[in-house]
């Protein structure tokens, strides 16, 4: 028997905590006398904030069975897909991948996407592409764990989801192994009683071949040698796009193997009537992923935001550009454009997303030292984190 | 093979120079754009040649003194990028120092040439003659060139421009000259002239490669497993090609200057009906074919093969050349501590080239002339005896010899 | 003027006049695969606006070559190509060499082509700086060096460099049990170092994304003014210095509110600092470092003498040094004396 465990993660943020799950998946397999590993996906090293990263961890019987998942970079059939960020359901960009990874793209028919997450499993599908095989969705409530490299918050995700795994897949990892390992690697009871609640609370249905998001993620072929170019030689990008129906305005050229819009977890809008053009937002974005329009304003272009936030923080207007949480949006439409076409209509929607609470919840790193302390003084640790039960 | 008609012979000079000179007179004839020079013995003589011809409104450079070889190496790098004739050269560390830009230049397909005067490598502090140096880029993508005249170097140098710069090939090409014997030694040369030179070496045009505002391109983005391999395959098929256009170049350098007509990859001295042949590149051809005749005199039927070209390594030239033999020997004036037979790099080489052979002689590793000791006629004669009975029993009884050790 | 120095024209970049003037085109693009809040990213998209379509650059090994060429693409618009580590000086050398031999020969077209190589601080302030400092002894080819300073050897995980600030967490220096602060080397003056040492250089600054227009101008004057020049500029860096990515701008502010980045540059010999540091020169108040370190997850393991020592640095570099940022000592009493009576007789510095 061999069986793999994978977990989808914010680059940076949740570096600790894939590694956590994957260690506590072999290190309790162990404990049932089993041999395994665990590993990040060498690709996506070096991480980047939240960029989408993988870990795994493969367990086996034998040695020998173990064998065949060695010197690879990613097992292709997983039992469980960890998700520990919901909006990782809209799709990966992943290393080594042109294109648009499907969540489930890695999980093996009839093998189980577990996520995080606040939302209810039919929110979730509308994000998650179709497999075309029948596969199960599972949810362990909460909102996603952030921290970053130095400091940690321990607020009890990891030990969740290994709980959670243990009833999805017990024949990867029993509970009380998992139990077991715990109190072996950090000899703390609170966290084998959230593992506890982890196993009890998950909940899973089943996902039909053809359920779940229609749309066909992009992807590109890889080259062969002789159609390379020789040198080590490939084209610049272009300065500008071409916008449909635009009479001035400037759309950068972008690179188009590389998008950047599944890092974010959350997006900026924008009041276009609040704007007062003051640059500061397009001039700080990393990024530069603003549109200048023909009336000089600026549009955070969907396909090419990452969602960090800067022009939020520096932009001199209160409520012009508010950061809200990815699960709010459907798509990556121009927000000028809805502006344009109606204007009464964009402001009731953005007011209606920067005001609604649930959604502009923002996990997004260190600010403050005992900043995590606070807030799971806050939550309480055994809900890891307003699990809102 | 078709008769080659020659040109009429044009106006040569006759300069008694040494082989560093030779090639800063090559250099000049090829109007290189970007030179680097960095001293350490006995390369940098070259450098000194060129400053003077730089000096003196012979040559039109770009002559940029770097504050170490790895400067050197990575200034002229970004100079052939942009399109420029670059050269550049280092002997023994010095070359180490500049491993890191050496590695990446084949795979930018920048065509540098480099003169390496072979030196050993110090720590043991010595300035004589070794090939390690020049060797250690042997599996990188260099193409690698031995000489063992003043005038083999300059000729070669011009010839080394025609093949790098090909478009079929852009790989960088190092020259292995021998330190003090080949790079100092003033020898007679006669350089061609700048009229014939036009004939035969056309300008550096990297095409869509240019590094240049009007060409927006990305040269070198970072790869991973699923690039690296088609990358490696390019370099692969270039150097494959190489020996074709090798072959072309010296055809045409011939037509044009009347030199060079014979074959382009090993010089065979005296292997018509040898039975035992010695095997080498470099200036210890010079004592070994004195050491040929004098064994010939006595009747020995002996031989002698100097390899010219280490990479692209001609195999086909090479067979042919050592078939009819009964034992070969060897002569590595290099090192390979722990290879296989406890043999030195050529040694390992050939006999690997070899092996196909239905009929192959047997083959004796000599390690000889290390941090610049002579190759004497007294080492040849120990050689040759070796050879001789290992070509009398049809055994090798032991494979490696160390010709010329005290102890 | 020396005798015999070729020296080519330069573009005439004319410092930008405001942010509506700012050029609109971008010269290095969206898709890296950097992190959110990304300074580095940020300076590189400024640098290559400020210096305009022709322009060639060179990128040496780190986060602004991996993650921007990510997975064999592209953001970049101008042609740029990848240099080695410590290669950065030579990459501009031999790049500005080989254009200027094309141009005089006339195998291209003669007209001023930026050349920058950029650097990280790994590869600037360590590998590559003696590349760097010969790159800047050469009068007759124009260029810019510009070091991006994320405070560690970023693209590798986060291990310290010699830019590192003293005491911070990083891969190499994990506060532990038995040993607490592993790192406790200083940061060295890159760019004072560079401007003390090499007179014939007519341009060196250091800047900070977070005043953008300042930064750009920076770059313009560099590639303008002739010569090789150097600019050195922070970044505050979400993945190693551990912080939310919407804080990028406002850490890269604090850094020159507290004093600890000196925003100077030094033109034609003449040395003057600006933006905020030009206050705190003439003595304006400094923000406590504290504001500064306690905002980032590298210094979370700081006592109170920690962040007392790091303010007792930073306060003898504004009130004793004899140059903040560039020069770290204080005159003997007899040179103090000449140069006073010097000045008395008006032999005085501008």
């Amino acid at each position: 028997m061999t069986g793999s465990i994978e977990v989808v993660y914010r680059g940076i943020f949740q570096k600790h905590l894939g590694q956590r799950i994957t260690r506590g998946i072999v290190l309790a397999a162990r404990q049932e006398g089993k041999v395994g590993i665990s590993f990040g996906r060498y690709g996506d090293s070096p991480e980047r904030n939240g960029i989408p990263a993988k870990s795994f961890a493969v367990v086996a019987d034998s040695e020998e069975e173990l064998q065949a998942h060695l010197a690879r970079y990613e097992p292709t059939d997983n039992d469980v897909t960890v998700a520990v960020d919901d909006t990782l359901c809209k799709g990966v960009e992943s290393w080594a991948w042109y294109g648009l990874q499907p969540i489930n793209k890695l999980t093996r028919d009839g093998g189980t996407v577990l996520v995080t997450s606040m939302q209810s499993p039919e929110a979730l599908l509308r994000d998650c592409h179709r497999k075309g095989a029948a596969w199960n969705l599972a949810i362990v409530k909460g909102l996603a764990s952030f921290s970053g490299l130095w400091v940690y918050k321990d607020d009890h995700t990891d030990v969740r989801v290994l709980g959670a795994i243990a009833r999805l897949a017990p024949k990867v990892v029993g509970l009380q192994a998992v139990k077991a390992a715990i109190r072996a690697e950090w000899g703390d009871e609170s966290k084998v009683a959230s593992a506890q609640l982890g196993h009890d609370r998950v909940e899973s249905r089943p996902v039909g071949p053809d359920d779940g998001n229609a749309e066909r993620p992009y992807e590109f072929k890889l080259l062969k040698w002789q159609e390379m170019r020789e040198g080590l030689v490939i084209p610049g990008i272009p300065v500008r796009q071409e916008v449909e129906g635009w009479d001035g305005g400037y759309r950068p050229g972008r690179n188009p193997t590389f998008k950047k819009f599944s890092t974010r977890t959350m997006r900026p809008v924008v009041d276009f009537e609040t704007c007062t053009k003051c640059t500061v937002c397009w001039l700080q974005c990393p990024d530069s992923c603003f549109d200048v329009t023909p009336t000089g304003h600026y549009d955070a272009n969907m396909e090419a935001c990452c969602g960090c936030g800067v022009c939020e923080a520096v932009c001199p207007v209160t409520n012009c550009i508010t950061m809200v949480n990815e699960q709010a949006f459907a798509d990556n439409g121009s927000q000028f454009e809805a502006h344009q076409k109606d204007p009464a209509k964009y402001k009731a929607w953005l007011l209606e997303k920067i005001q609604d609470k649930a959604t502009t919840h923002r996990s997004h790193g260190f600010r403050y030292r005992g900043q995590y302390e606070d807030e799971l003084a806050d939550s309480g640790v055994e809900e890891t984190a307003k699990s809102g039960d | 093979m078709s008769v080659v008609t020659l040109e009429a012979p044009a106006k040569e000079k006759e300069l008694l120079i040494s082989g560093c000179a030779a090639i800063a007179q090559a250099l000049r004839l090829a109007s290189i754009d970007v030179v680097t020079a960095y001293p350490i013995r006995p390369y940098d003589t070259v450098m000194q040649a060129v400053a003077k011809l730089i000096a003196n409104g012979e040559l039109d450079a770009e002559y940029i003194v770097a504050s170490s070889e790895h400067d050197q190496f990575e200034i002229v790098k970004h100079a052939s990028a942009v399109g420029a004739r670059t050269f550049c050269g280092s002997s023994g560390v010095g070359w180490m120092y500049a491993m890191e830009a050496l590695a990446v230049t084949p795979a930018l397909r920048l065509p540098l040439l480099a003169l390496v005067g072979n030196r050993a490598l110090d720590d043991p502090g010595a300035f004589g003659c070794e090939h390690n140096d020049a060797l250690a880029v042997r599996d990188l993508g260099w193409m690698l060139t031995w000489v063992d005249t003043a005038q083999e170097a300059l000729d070669t140098a011009l010839i080394c421009y025609r093949v790098a710069e090909d478009p079929r090939i852009f790989l960088p090409c190092a020259i292995g000259a021998d330190g003090a014997f080949l790079t100092h030694s003033e020898a007679l040369v006669k350089v061609p002239s700048q009229e014939q030179v036009d004939r035969f070496l056309p300008k550096y045009d990297r095409g869509d490669k240019q590094l240049h505002p009007d060409n927006p391109i990305t040269v070198a983005p970072q790869a991973n497993e699923d690039w690296v391999m088609e990358i490696r395959k390019q370099n692969d098929e270039a150097m494959r090609r190489a020996h074709d256009v090798i072959q072309e170049a010296y055809r045409d350098y011939h037509r044009i200057f009347g030199r060079r007509g014979e074959n382009p990859f090993v010089e065979t001295y005296m292997t018509e009906d040898a039975d035992i042949i010695l095997f080498g590149q470099g200036t210890l051809s010079l004592p070994v074919k004195v050491g040929v005749r004098k064994l010939r005199e006595q009747g020995h039927k002996v031989g002698f093969v100097r390899l010219k070209w280490l990479r692209p390594f001609p195999t086909l030239e090479v067979q042919e050349a050592l078939a009819g033999a009964k034992a070969v020997g060897v002569i590595d004036r290099d090192y390979s501590f722990g290879a296989p037979n406890h043999g030195a790099v050529l040694y390992t080489e050939l006999r690997s080239a070899l092996f196909d052979l239905a009929q192959r002689p047997a083959v004796v590793s000599f390690i000889c002339g290390l941090g610049g000791r002579e190759v004497t006629l007294d080492s040849v004669t120990e050689m040759s005896e070796v050879l001789l009975k290992v070509a009398r029993t049809g055994r090798v009884d032991q494979p490696n010899y160390w010709i010329g050790v005290r102890g | 003027m020396a005798t015999e120095l070729t020296v080519l024209p330069t573009q005439n970049l004319i410092p930008f006049k405001g942010v509506k003037k700012v050029t609109t085109e971008e010269y290095f693009t969206s898709g890296h695969r950097t992190c959110q809040g990304c300074e580095s990213a940020l300076v590189m998209k400024l640098m290559a606006k400020a210096a305009g379509p022709r322009t060639v650059i060179l990128g040496s090994t780190g986060c602004m070559y991996v993650a921007n060429t990510t997975y064999y693409s592209t953001s970049w618009v101008v042609p740029w190509m990848h240099t080695q580590l410590g290669a950065s000086g030579s990459a501009a050398v031999g790049t500005a060499a080989g254009l200027k031999a094309l141009m005089r020969k006339g195998r291209i077209k003669e007209e001023p082509i930026n050349v920058i190589a950029f650097c990280g601080d790994g590869g600037g302030a360590d590998m590559g700086l003696s590349s760097i400092s010969a790159a800047l002894t050469y009068p007759e080819y124009n260029f810019l060096i510009l070091m991006y300073d994320n405070e560690s050897y970023a693209n590798t995980d986060i291990q310290l460099s010699s830019m590192t600030p003293y005491g911070a967490n990083t891969t190499f220096s994990p506060p532990g049990k038995a040993r607490r602060l592993l790192h406790k080397r200083w940061k060295k003056n890159v760019a004072g170092m560079l401007a003390a040492g090499h007179p014939e250089c007519r341009y060196v600054a250091t800047v900070d994304a977070s005043y953008a227009l300042q930064m750009m101008n920076r770059v313009r004057k560099a590639l303008s003014i002739g010569g090789p020049t150097f600019i050195h500029s922070l970044d505050p860096c979400p993945k190693g210095w551990d912080y939310d990515p919407m804080l990028s701008h406002e850490l890269g502010e604090l850094a020159v509110e507290t004093g600890v980045w000196p925003l100077f540059e030094v033109e034609n010999g003449v040395l003057s600092f600006y933006g905020k540091s030009k206050g705190i020169a003439a003595g304006a108040p400094r923000k406590p470092v504290r504001e500064y370190l306690l905002k980032q997850g590298r210094f979370a393991h700081f006592t109170d003498d920690d962040i007392a020592y790091f303010q007792g640095k930073i306060d003898d570099m504004w009130q004793r040094w004899l140059l903040p940022g560039i020069a770290p000592f204080r005159l003997a009493g007899e040179i103090r004396k000449a140069l006073a009576a010097s000045e008395a007789e008006g032999n005085g510095h501008e």
